[in-house]
C-alpha cells in the first residue's frame, strides 16, 4: 500500500467513525421486490370506515401511506361527526399499533400464565369445547358477552347463537343509559333513547349530561352545541346553556351558568320548573287541558321554595331558569349522565322529559326516531342474572367478545369470582385486559381498523367498516372465528351458517340494504360508493309521541346512597373524556395529553373541594383512602374549586391491573367502590350509589399537572366579552420598527381561534400528536414540563363563584410577523418564510434554546432526550414529517406538509389554491370548528373575515409580536342573562396593549 | 522590599520541583475533571434531558457558569491593564496572577456555552467562516456577538499575558537547563534585554493594555446583552451592561483574593504580594459592591415604577416567592458582607478577607443563577410558570465542578512553570519612580 492510499483510508475510516457517533443509524430499508400496483410511494390512500372507540360510531377517513395507517380523520360525509373527531377517535391508531396487543392465540397454563399456540390448535380447542357441550345437550349452558354491536356482526352473533342453540347473550356497555330508555317508555310509551336536537335549542339545560365528553355522541353534540346555543349572530351569542351538576365538569365549564345542585335532586329542580311554568300559565298551548290539570296536580308539592331547600338552588334561580327555558324558542333539557345515575335516575329522567313536554319541546328538540342503538344494550339486571348463573355453576362456557367487565363492573357484583367458576372462558380480544387475563383461551382479534364490519349508531345511519391495512399480527376477525367454529362444530350448524367468511356475510347483508335503498343500481357500483363514502344514510322520520298516563304513577324518591351518613362524602364517579370506561387508558396519547379540566397527566385522582381539603388537612397530592361499604381505594387529592363541598369526584378509566404498559399501575379504579344493586325501575346500572369516608394516609403521591397557575393574573391571555363591556373596537396601533416589514407576496397563512366555540376537548392536541410525529415523554418528563405538544389547551379558572369562569385557550406557535424567536437564533435555524410561517429548520438547529426562552407564548419544545416509539407504534409515524432527534427545538409548523400537499394538488389540477384547501390537523378535527386556517392575504378568505371580527385580539399584543393567530373573545360569565346585548350594543374588543379581563 | 537579586531567587524558588502537596492537588483536580468528562459523555449520549432543566428554564447552570467565569476573567484585565494605564504601581505584584486567572477563566467560560448546546458537536456552526455548507450565522443574535466578544477577549488577554511574560521567560532561560531551557528559549523569542527591545516592549505592552481596557467593558456588556436583548421580563433591561460589568469586576476581584491569599502563603511571596495589595483590592471590592447593590435596587425600582405587570411578577417572585431564599442569600453575600470591608481591621485581616472573598464568589454565582433561571421561571405565560424551582442534577453539578477543576488545573500548571510575580516589572517598580513606568 502506498502512503497516500494509507492516508486516504485512514481519513475515510476516521471520518466515518466520527460521523457514526453523531447520527442514528437507519433501520433496515427493504425495497419492494414486486411493488403492489395500487400503492404509489409518497401518495396517501384514504379509506372510509367507522370509529369504534366508543358506541357513538363516528365516521372515519383513515390516511394510509405505503400500506400503513398514519392518521385518522373524521369522515365529512358521515352524519354523526361530519368530519370531526374527538381525542379518543384520534387515538384509535394507538389501539391499532399498540405495543401491548396480543399477537397470537394464547392458552392458559394450569399453573397460570399463558402459552402461545397456533390458530389451528386454538380454534380446535374452542370448537371441541362447544361441540362437547352441544353433544351433551348443554348448549344452553353457553353464554356470550359482547359489546354493543349493530348490523352484520350483531346478526351473525345472533344467527350463530341460534344455530348452536345458545340462548344467553349479554350486550354489555358500561355506560348503558337504561334509565333514559325506561323514562322514555314511562313518559311516552317508547323504550328508546331519543334523538336530541341540540343544534336547534336556544336554551339548553343539561341536568348533568356531559354531552361534550362522553354522553351518547359527544362529537355530534359538540358541533350541535356551537351551532345552537353557542352560535354568534350580530355580535351576540344566540343562546344560553345552563349546566346543573354537583361538579364543574368540562361540559359545565362551557356553560353560561353552572348550577351546583345537591347530588340526586335534579328531578326536584325539573319538577319545580314545571311547577313554575304551569303556575304562570306558560305551558305549551299544544298541551291538552286535562294533561295540564293532571300535571299541575302532580307537581303541586314541588313549589320552588320547598325544592330550593332540597336542591340548594335558590327559588329565584329556579323561577329564572323556568322562565328562561319556556321563553326559549325552542329550549331543550337533557339529562341522564353516567355520573348522575342514582337510585332515582329513571324518575329524574321522567321529570326532565316532562319538562321538555310541558314547554312543548318534545317533537321539536326531543325527537323519537331515529333512535340511538344504545337502547339495545342489555340491562344491568340481565347481567346480574348471568353473574348469578355463572356463580351457581350454570354456565359452562363463556365467550367474551372484546369486553372488559372485570374492570368495569363493581367488584361487589362478584363477576370475577363467578368467572372463576366457569370451566371454559374464551376471550376474543385485542388486548390483555383484566377480563382477558382470566380467560382460558385467548383469541386475538383484529382491531376495528383492520376489520370488515358495519355499525349503525342510530337508526338509518349505516356506517361501513373496512380494513385500512393488512392485519399487523396473527389476529382474526371475530366474525371469521364464529364462522370457522360454525363450520366445524356440527353439520347442522354448518348448514345454517354456510358463509366462507365474514366479508361474504357482510356483503350479503348489504345486498338487502341495497335492495331497499337503491334497487335500480348495480350492487357492485353501490358497494363501491358505500365503501368510498363510508356508509349510507337514510332519513328516518320521527314519530310523534303522547304522554302516557303511566307517567303520573311515577314515584319520585330521594336519592339513596349506601355508606355512612355522616362524616362522609357523596362519591361522584364520572367517565373520563380520554379513557371513557377505561378502554382508552392504554393509548399513550390519551395518558400524556392533560385531562381537560384538571390538566393532570398519566394518573387518577380524587377531586375534593378546598373546604373538604381543609377539613381533612390535605393538600394537592396527599394520598387519601376512600372507603365505601364495598371497598377501599387510595388516590391522591386534587383540590378543585369546581365541586360541591359535600361531594368528592373520581374519574373512571385508570387503576388497571392489566391492559399493558401504559395503563397498568396508575391510580385506582373507583368502580370498585360502587354498589352492585340495580336501579329499581329501569334495572339499570347505578353509578351515584355510595358515600365514602376519606382518611388521610400521610403518604404523598405527586400529581403532575401542566397547569402551573390556574389564574392568568390579569394578563389577558384568555379574554371574554362581558355584558358591561362597551369598549369600541380599537385597531391595533402600528408600532414603528427599525427593520423593514416582512413581505408576503403570495400567501400569508394565518389562523383564527374562536374561544366562544372552543370547548377545551383536546381533540386538536391529539390530532397534532398524530400528524406531526410528536413523541410521548412519560410522566416523569412531563413533571419537568418537558412535554412535546405543539398545541396545548390552557385552562384558566378565573373565578368559581356564582357562575364559573373557565376559559380555554388553545396555545400554539403564533407565527408572529415580528417573532422574538427569530433574531436570537445564531444559526438561522428559525426564520420567517415568505408565506408568513415561522419556519424551523431542524437540521440546522444546534440547540441553544434561545428561541424557546424568547418566545413569550412558550410554544417551543426542546428534544431533551431522543424520542422513543416502542415497536410497532413507530409504524404510525407520518412519513411527510421529520422525526426529530435529541438536541433540537421544534414547534408548530401550521402543518407545512399539508400546505405543501395542497399546493401540489392545486398545481396538478392547474389552479390556484382555494380557501379551505389547506386544513391543519388541529383545525381539521376540531369538533366545534373553533380553529379556522387560511390565507390572510385574501381579504375574502374565511380566516381573513374572521380576523376582522370585533371580538378578535392577539395574545400578548403589547409585545408587538404581531401574531398570525387571532383569538376571538369568548362570551364569558353571562350567566342567566337576556339573550341579546342590551340595546344591541356593539361588542367591542379591548384596546391594544390594554390587558383585558 | 527585597533587592533585585532576591527577586530572582524568590521567584525561581516557586518553580522548583513541587512537593507531595502539589501532586495531591493535581491528582484531585484531575480526578474531578475526569468525573466531569464522564458526566458530560453521559449527557452527550443521552441528551440534555439527563440534566435538571424544567419547564421554561431552558438556560440554567451551564449558562450561569459561563457568565460567572467571564466575570471572573474581568478583574484580571482590570488589574493588569486598566491599573497599568492608571499607573497604579502597586498592581505590579499581582498582575501576573490576575492575567493568568483571566486566561484560564475565559478558557473555562468558553466551554460552558458548548456544553449547554443541544447538539454540541455542531458548535462550529456559530463561527462565521466561508464553508461548503452554504450556511452563515445570524449577526442579529447576541450569541454570535458572544462568540466574537469571548474570542477576542481570549486572544487579547492571552497575548497580553504572553507579552508580559517575555522578559521573565528570558530571565528563566538563563537560570534553567535541559528541556526547560529550550522551551523558555523558544518562548522568550530571543529576548536579550537591550535598550531597543525594552523600548519596543514598553510601547507594545502599553498598546495591548490600551486594547484590553475597552474589552473589560465590552465583553461583559455583550454577555449581558444575551439577556438584555431578550424579551424575558427580568432580563430585558437597559441597566444590564453596566450592572454586569460591575458584577464581573466584583466577582473577579473576589476571585483574585481567593487565589492570591493562599498562593502567596504557599509560595512564600508575602514580600511581593503584600497586605497593602490585598487591602487595595478590598477597597475596590467595596466600590464595585456598592455599584452592584445600586443595580439591584434599581431593578426593583424600575419594576415597581414602570407599572409593568410582567416585570413586577418576576421581581415579586424573586424577592418574596420561590427564589426568595436564594435572593436574600445573594444580597447578603454581595451587598452586606462587602460593607464590612469599610472597617480597616477587617480588610487588613487576611483570613477575614479570604472568607469574605469566598462569600462574594458564592453570591455572584447566585446572582447569575437567579437572573437566569429566576426570570425564565416567571415570564409571560402563567401557564408555563415554574411550579417548582429548577434544581440541577448530578450531571450539572459534576460538570460545574469540572469547570472549577479545569480552571485550577490550568492555574496549578501555570504557577509551576511560569513566574507568578512579574520579575521585570517588580524590579522596575523597585528601581524607578512610578511616573517613569511604561514610558
Amino acid at each position: 500500500m502506498r502512503r497516500r492510499d494509507f492516508l486516504k483510508a485512514l481519513g475515510v475510516t476516521a471520518t466515518a467513525a466520527a460521523l457514526e457517533g453523531c447520527r442514528r443509524r437507519a433501520r433496515r430499508l427493504l425495497p419492494y421486490v414486486i411493488p403492489p400496483e395500487d400503492v404509489v410511494p409518497g401518495v396517501a390512500a384514504w379509506y372510509a370506515t367507522v370509529c369504534r372507540e366508543c358506541p357513538a360510531g363516528c365516521g372515519l377517513l383513515v390516511k394510509t401511506r405505503e400500506g400503513r395507517a398514519i392518521k385518522v380523520e373524521g369522515n365529512p360525509a358521515h352524519p354523526v361527526n361530519r368530519g370531526r373527531l374527538c381525542v379518543r377517535g384520534q387515538a384509535a391508531l394507538q389501539g391499532l399499533y399498540n405495543p401491548d396487543r396480543i399477537r397470537q392465540p394464547l392458552r392458559k397454563r394450569p399453573s397460570g400464565g399463558f402459552r402461545p399456540l397456533s390458530w389451528e390448535d386454538a380454534e380446535r380447542l374452542l370448537i371441541e369445547q362447544l361441540a362437547e357441550l352441544r353433544r351433551q345437550g348443554r348448549a344452553d349452558r353457553i353464554a356470550l358477552i359482547t359489546p354493543l354491536q349493530t348490523g352484520s356482526l350483531d346478526h351473525l352473533v345472533q344467527d350463530w347463537m341460534e344455530a348452536l342453540g345458545i340462548p344467553r347473550r349479554i350486550i354489555y356497555e358500561p355506560f348503558a343509559y337504561e334509565a333514559l330508555r325506561t323514562a322514555s317508555r314511562i313518559a311516552f310509551g317508547r323504550d328508546a333513547i331519543p334523538d336530541y336536537r341540540i343544534e336547534a335549542a336556544r336554551v339548553l339545560i343539561s341536568f348533568g349530561a356531559d354531552f361534550l365528553e362522553t354522553w351518547l355522541s359527544n362529537v355530534r353534540f359538540a358541533r350541535a352545541f356551537v351551532e345552537g346555543v353557542r352560535a354568534v349572530r350580530d355580535g351576540a351569542q344566540v343562546g344560553r346553556f345552563i349546566h346543573v351538576e354537583p361538579r364543574l365538569s368540562l361540559t359545565a365549564a362551557n356553560a353560561d351558568a353552572w348550577v351546583p345542585i345537591r347530588p340526586g335532586t335534579e328531578a326536584f329542580l325539573a319538577l319545580a320548573m314545571i311547577h313554575v311554568i304551569l303556575a304562570e300559565g306558560r305551558a305549551a298551548p299544544s298541551l291538552p287541558a286535562d294533561e295540564v290539570r293532571r300535571l299541575t296536580e302532580w307537581v303541586r308539592p314541588y313549589d320552588p321554595e320547598t325544592v330550593a331547600a332540597r336542591t340548594d338552588v335558590p327559588s329565584d334561580r329556579i323561577r329564572q331558569l323556568a322562565r328562561l327555558f319556556v321563553e326559549a324558542d325552542p329550549g331543550l333539557a337533557i339529562g341522564g349522565s353516567v355520573a348522575g345515575t342514582g337510585s332515582n335516575a329513571t324518575a329524574t329522567l321522567v321529570a326532565i322529559h316532562l319538562l321538555n313536554y310541558v314547554a312543548g319541546y318534545v317533537g321539536r328538540t326531543v325527537v323519537f326516531g331515529p333512535d340511538s342503538h344504545l337502547g339495545h344494550v342489555s340491562r344491568f339486571s340481565e347481567l346480574r342474572d348471568l353473574v348469578a348463573a355463572m356463580g351457581a355453576g350454570q354456565v359452562e362456557a363463556l365467550l367474551l367478545l372484546d369486553v372488559n367487565p372485570v374492570f368495569t363492573l363493581p367488584r361487589s357484583l362478584g363477576f370475577e369470582q363467578a368467572l372463576a367458576k366457569v370451566p371454559f372462558v374464551a376471550a376474543l380480544a385485542s388486548f390483555m385486559d383484566e377480563t382477558t387475563a382470566r380467560a382460558h383461551l385467548v383469541l386475538p382479534i383484529h382491531t376495528p381498523l383492520e376489520s370488515w364490519g358495519d355499525y349503525e349508531p342510530q337508526v338509518g345511519v349505516h356506517g361501513l367498516l373496512q380494513p385500512v391495512m393488512r392485519p399487523l399480527f396473527r389476529t382474526r376477525a371475530p366474525g371469521d372465528i364464529l364462522l370457522a367454529v360454525a363450520r366445524s362444530v356440527g353439520e347442522d350448524v354448518a348448514s345454517k351458517l354456510p358463509w366462507p367468511d365474514f366479508y361474504t356475510y357482510l356483503r350479503e347483508r348489504w345486498q338487502a340494504l341495497h335492495q331497499r335503498l337503491a334497487p335500480d343500481r348495480d350492487f357492485e357500483a353501490f358497494w363501491q360508493d358505500v365503501l368510498r363514502q363510508g356508509g349510507v344514510w337514510e332519513t328516518v322520520p320521527s314519530e310523534p309521541v303522547r304522554l302516557t298516563s303511566e307517567v303520573f304513577q311515577t314515584k319520585l324518591e330521594p336519592l339513596v346512597l349506601e355508606g355512612p351518613p355522616s362524616e362522609s362524602w357523596t362519591l361522584l364517579v364520572y367517565p373520563s373524556l380520554h379513557h371513557f370506561d377505561g378502554r382508552g387508558a392504554n393509548r399513550p396519547w390519551l395518558q400524556e395529553i392533560p385531562d381537560p379540566v384538571t390538566k393532570v397527566v398519566w394518573d387518577a385522582w380524587v377531586e375534593v373541594h378546598p373546604e373538604t381539603a381543609r377539613r381533612l388537612s390535605v393538600a394537592m397530592g396527599d394520598v387519601v383512602e376512600l372507603a365505601s361499604p364495598y371497598g377501599k381505594i387510595e388516590l391522591p387529592v386534587y383540590v378543585y374549586e369546581g365541586l360541591r363541598p359535600d361531594v368528592v369526584a373520581v374519574p373512571i378509566g385508570q387503576g388497571h391491573t392489566q391492559y399493558g404498559r401504559y395503563a397498568q399501575a396508575r391510580g385506582a379504579n373507583p368502580i370498585e367502590l360502587l354498589s352492585p344493586r340495580p336501579e329499581a325501575i329501569s334495572g339499570g346500572r347505578v353509578w351515584l350509589s355510595v358515600r365514602v369516608r376519606l382518611t388521610k394516609t400521610g403518604r404523598r403521591y405527586p400529581l403532575v399537572s401542566t397547569a402551573a397557575r390556574d389564574r392568568q393574573l390579569g394578563r389577558g391571555i384568555a379574554r371574554v366579552v362581558t355584558v358591561e363591556e362597551v369598549h369600541p373596537s380599537v385597531p391595533e396601533r402600528p408600532v414603528p420598527d427599525m427593520y423593514p416589514k416582512h413581505e408576503h407576496p403570495g400567501y400569508r397563512w394565518g389562523m383564527v381561534i374562536d374561544l366562544n366555540a372552543c370547548i377545551g376537548c383536546n381533540a386538536c392536541v391529539a390530532a397534532c400528536y398524530a400528524e406531526n410525529n410528536i413523541p410521548v415523554v412519560g410522566k416523569a418528563e412531563v413533571a419537568l414540563r418537558r412535554e412535546m405538544a405543539w398545541i396545548r389547551v390552557e385552562r384558566y379558572l378565573e373565578a368559581v363563584g356564582e357562575y364559573p369562569d373557565v376559559r380555554f385557550v388553545p396555545m400554539l406557535c403564533q407565527h408572529c410577523d415580528n417573532a422574538p424567536c427569530e433574531p436570537v437564533c445564531p444559526v438561522y435555524a428559525t426564520y420567517h418564510n415568505p408565506e408568513g410561517l415561522n419556519a424551523m429548520v431542524y437540521n440546522q438547529c444546534v440547540g441553544t434554546r434561545y428561541c424557546a426562552n424568547n418566545c413569550p407564548y412558550k410554544v417551543r419544545c426542546f428534544n431533551w432526550l431522543d424520542p422513543v416509539w416502542p415497536d410497532p407504534l413507530h409504524l404510525q409515524l407520518n412519513p411527510d414529517v421529520t422525526v426529530r432527534s435529541k438536541g433540537v427545538v421544534e414547534k408548530c409548523t401550521f402543518c407545512i406538509q399539508r400546505i405543501q400537499a395542497a399546493k401540489d394538488q392545486a398545481k396538478d389540477e392547474g389552479r390556484p389554491l382555494r380557501d379551505g384547501d389547506v386544513v391543519p390537523a388541529c383545525a381539521q378535527t376540531c369538533p366545534t370548528d373553533a380553529i379556522v386556517f387560511g390565507d390572510l392575504n385574501d381579504p375574502e378568505s374565511r380566516v381573513a373575515r374572521l380576523a376582522r371580527d370585533p371580538r378578535g385580539y392577539h395574545v400578548l399584543a403589547e409585545l408587538n409580536t404581531r401574531p398570525a393567530v387571532t383569538y376571538l373573545k369568548k362570551f364569558g360569565s353571562w350567566g342567566i342573562q337576556p339573550f341579546r346585548n342590551p340595546a344591541g350594543r356593539q361588542i367591542g374588543s379591548l384596546a391594544d396593549g390594554q390587558v383585558g379581563r | 522590599m527585597a533587592a533585585y537579586g532576591r527577586i530572582h531567587a524568590d521567584v525561581l524558588r516557586t518553580l522548583a520541583p513541587p512537593g507531595r502537596g502539589y501532586y495531591t492537588a493535581l491528582a484531585l483536580v484531575g480526578a474531578v475533571l475526569a468525573w466531569a468528562l464522564y458526566a458530560w459523555s453521559v449527557q452527550l449520549a443521552r441528551g440534555l434531558g439527563v440534566a435538571g432543566y424544567r419547564g421554561a428554564v431552558q438556560w440554567a447552570v451551564y449558562i450561569t457558569n459561563f457568565v460567572f467565569w467571564i466575570g471572573i476573567a474581568h478583574s484580571g484585565t482590570l488589574i493588569s491593564a486598566i491599573l497599568y494605564l492608571f499607573r497604579a504601581r502597586w498592581r505590579a505584584a499581582i498582575s501576573r496572577t490576575s492575567e493568568a486567572m483571566t486566561v484560564f477563566a475565559v478558557l473555562t467560560a468558553g466551554l460552558f456555552p458548548i456544553i449547554h448546546l443541544g447538539r454540541p458537536w455542531y458548535f462550529y456552526w456559530l463561527i462565521p467562516y466561508p464553508n461548503q455548507r452554504g450556511l452563515w450565522v445570524n449577526f442579529r443574535s447576541p450569541l454570535i456577538w458572544d462568540v466574537f466578544a469571548v474570542g477576542t477577549y481570549f486572544m487579547v488577554s492571552a497575548v497580553f499575558l504572553y507579552v508580559g511574560l517575555i522578559p521573565d521567560l528570558a530571565a528563566l532561560r538563563e537560570r534553567t537547563a535541559g528541556w526547560r531551557r529550550r522551551v523558555y528559549q523558544f518562548l522568550s523569542l530571543g529576548w536579550r534585554g537591550t535598550q531597543e527591545e525594552w523600548r519596543h516592549y514598553r510601547s507594545a505592552y502599553l498598546l495591548l493594555a490600551a486594547l484590553a481596557t475597552p474589552l473589560v467593558v465590552s465583553v461583559h456588556s455583550v454577555v449581558s446583552w444575551d439577556f438584555a436583548m431578550a424579551l424575558v421580563p427580568g432580563w430585558h433591561s437597559t441597566i444590564f451592561a453596566p450592572y454586569f460589568v460591575a458584577g464581573a469586576i466584583l466577582s473577579g476581584l473576589a476571585m483574585v483574593l481567593t487565589l492570591t491569599i493562599p498562593l502567596r502563603r504557599l509560595l512564600g511571596l508575602k514580600d511581593y504580594i503584600t497586605d497593602r495589595h490585598l487591602e487595595n483590592v478590598a477597597k475596590l471590592i467595596v466600590v464595585t459592591s456598592l455599584i452592584v447593590t445600586y443595580a439591584y435596587g434599581c431593578e426593583f425600582f424600575i419594576a415597581g415604577y414602570s407599572g409593568n405587570a410582567f416585570e413586577q411578577a418576576v421581581f415579586r417572585e424573586r424577592a418574596l416567592g420561590t427564589y426568595a431564599p436564594l435572593f436574600w442569600l445573594m444580597v447578603f453575600c454581595n451587598s452586606v458582607v462587602p460593607l464590612t470591608l469599610l472597617v480597616r481591621q477587617v480588610r487588613t485581616h487576611v483570613w477575614a478577607l479570604w472568607v469574605i472573598a469566598l462569600l462574594i464568589n458564592v453570591g455572584m454565582w447566585l446572582e447569575r443563577f437567579i437572573i437566569i433561571t429566576g426570570s425564565l421561571s416567571f415570564d409571560y405565560e402563567p401557564w408555563y410558570w415554574a411550579d417548582a424551582i429548577y434544581r440541577p442534577r448530578w450531571v450539572e453539578y459534576s460538570i460545574m465542578a469540572g469547570g472549577f477543576a479545569w480552571f485550577f488545573l490550568g492555574f496549578l500548571l501555570f504557577v509551576k512553570h511560569f513566574p507568578v510575580i512579574p520579575m521585570a516589572e517588580v524590579k522596575a517598580v523597585l528601581g524607578r519612580r512610578s511616573d517613569e513606568l511604561g514610558s
